[in-house]
């Protein structure tokens, strides 16, 4: 198959793309439908990945294994890892008001960014640690990456599944009853707290399984992948799409995406010079300013609000 | 009129010792002894700032209490009830004892038939892999909810609950959809048109009476109070001074001096 068309760094770009598209899917559910603004999602993202790279490289691992089951253990154990982390900040936080939510979240993913910085036998501190290739060979590298971008884009497929499904059960008309007026869903028997931390560890946990599919594909592992630009590429993209509605995280991290990291980042032709320095500074002004348009001329996104009233209907009596 | 003291064993009854409520110093509510619940419909009345509301939201936890004890019987005839005063709403909620809003309370972005589905729904409805869930909760709980919207109709069913008159009715039915034991009414019927006043009224009268759920009302209206309780407790400064029949109440001289005033409308 002839690929010369494609760049090595579009479809890493793709990669990242669907990432923060898993991403903003989950912070759907978190912040769209139950109301709690996670600004800490690059620190769960962040333990997944970590997780899995301290776990493939220093797990003991017998010779007979072969490469693929450490492999998926330690995309298991990253998942994992990063749902223990959700109900640790779970527990401490979704009792809290917005505010105490946002600082609580915000200091966690700090927590975690300074946390890879040391223990330098684990991680290699902040020069990083390598980890793996993929678990297969397709020949070239940009056939490879092709694949994982394949695989990351059925992983992200079937959480948009789960999330459009979610709105159709009853599950999401909790989420959302606990959302909008939490007091009166507590009154309607609905025990909000538990249902709150078993939503946000859940997400949290998929959002460290997404972090390790991505640090597979880095290859390398270090600190400066736990920026905020991850938080706010999901938080910018989900908003500028429609907080509450399924779809929004879906267009607005395409639009985004497509916009600022590809169009803006690779096919318009500034100077290569500029391309180290200048480019990516201006970039994350550009979220931020584009954060701030959305909020000022559509809060509520492009799909604009959640509308139930057309979709609710009695099932097979249209 | 002897009835009020004797205790039928099958009605669920909440009792109320010794709670003590204050804001900033100042007590609101002081309940020594209160048993309510021994009769189909009761009445609480008081002139405001009696601590009505106050005494229905620490029944219901929303307001933690200072101290004291509130204990709830279920119909189920045994002496040991539940304290009720250390659970969350939730499970107090769970155990039958429900209560609607005197302020109303909707869910903005939920319709009207979301908003009974999700009171009807169960936690085994609810957990966060059942995501193939739907048909069974309309097929479980769509005739039953079906049945109060034809009693009660609403403009849209599957929009959103326009006026306040809509989000009162809304948020009583809500609250018979959770199968109430000991269902508390806090001025369920103001805003509401004449007609919904009536039938809502004779549904209250009905779950009493024919499906055993103990109804206590607060209400200004007393013209409701007289007509539908069949005891009152009268509540004053925090706590309750006099309790007994609605007729026996309306006339009695600590009412009429504290409350009613002479010559008024309601007696």
């Amino acid at each position: 198959m002839n690929l010369d068309w494609l760049s090595q760094y579009t479809v890493t770009v793709l990669i990242l793309i669907f990432t923060t598209m898993g991403l903003a899917l989950l912070l759907h559910l978190q912040l769209g439908l139950t109301g709690i603004g996670n600004f800490g999602i690059v620190g769960f993202y962040g333990v997944g990945m970590y997780a899995f790279g301290m776990f493939l490289v220093h797990g003991p691992w017998p010779e007979s294994w072969g490469t693929i089951w450490p492999f998926l253990l330690s995309l298991l154990f990253a998942t994992v890892a990063a749902g223990l982390a959700g109900l640790l900040v779970g527990w401490l936080i979704v009792g809290l008001d917005a505010d105490g939510v946002l600082l609580g979240t915000l200091g966690f993913a700090t927590i975690v960014y300074g946390l890879s910085q040391t223990n330098r036998q684990w991680t290699g501190g902040a020069e990083g640690m390598g980890t793996t290739d993929y678990p297969y060979s397709l020949g070239t590298q940009k056939a490879s990456t092709l694949l994982w971008l394949g695989i990351l884009a059925v992983v992200v497929a079937l959480i948009l599944y789960y999330v459009i499904r979610v709105h159709r059960s009853p599950y999401g008309r909790l989420l959302i009853a606990t959302g909008q007026n939490e007091a009166l869903a507590r009154s309607l028997g609905k025990p909000t707290f538990r249902g709150k931390l078993v939503m946000f560890a859940t997400s949290s946990a998929v959002m460290g399984l997404l972090g390790a599919l991505y640090g597979v594909m880095l290859h390398y592992i270090r600190p400066v992948e736990l920026g905020i630009g991850v938080t706010l590429a999901a938080i910018v993209g989900l908003v500028v799409g429609g907080a509450a509605r399924p779809w929004g995280a879906v267009i607005g991290v395409l639009l985004v995406g497509v916009l600022f990291e590809l169009v803006f980042m690779v096919w318009i032709p500034f100077p290569t010079d500029w391309r180290k320095q200048a480019l990516p500074v201006i970039r994350q002004m550009l979220y931020g300013s584009t954060l701030i348009l959305v909020l000022m001329t559509r809060p509520l996104g492009i799909l604009g609000r959640m509308r139930r009233d057309k979709t609710v209907r009695r099932p097979g009596r249209g | 009129m002897a009835e009020g003291t004797a205790v039928p064993a099958s009605r669920p009854t909440i009792r109320v010792q010794g709670a003590v409520k204050s804001f900033d110093g100042r007590v609101v509510v002081d309940v020594a002894d209160l048993t309510l619940g021994r009769n189909p419909v009761e009445g609480l009345i008081g002139p405001n700032g009696a601590g009505k509301t106050t005494l229905m939201r620490m029944i219901m936890h929303s307001i933690k209490l200072d101290r004291g004890k509130i204990t709830f019987f279920g119909s189920d005839g045994s002496s040991e009830g539940v304290v009720i005063s250390s659970k969350p709403p939730h499970a107090i909620a769970r155990l039958g004892v429900v209560k609607t809003n005197q302020v109303i309370q909707d869910f903005e972005q939920l319709t009207i038939w979301d908003s009974l589905l999700l009171s009807a729904s169960q936690p085994r409805d609810e957990r966060a892999y059942r995501i193939y869930r739907e048909g069974r909760v309309w097929s479980d709980y769509g005739d039953e909810i079906q049945e109060y919207l034809d009693y009660l109709p609403f403009d849209n069913p599957f929009g959103f609950a326009g006026s306040a008159g809509e989000k009162k009715l809304l948020d009583i039915i809500r609250c018979l959809l959770l199968r109430p034991k000991l269902l508390l009414l806090d001025e369920p019927t103001a805003g509401l048109p004449e007609e919904m006043r009536q039938r809502v009224m004779e549904l209250i009268r009905k779950k009493a009476t024919e499906e055993n759920v103990s109804v206590v009302i607060v209400e200004h209206d007393l013209n409701v109070i007289w007509s539908l309780s069949d005891y009152v407790h009268f509540m004053a400064e925090g706590s309750v001074v006099l309790q007994g029949d609605p007729g026996w109440i309306r006339e009695h001289e600590t009412v009429v001096e504290k409350y009613l005033g002479k010559g008024h409308v309601g007696r």
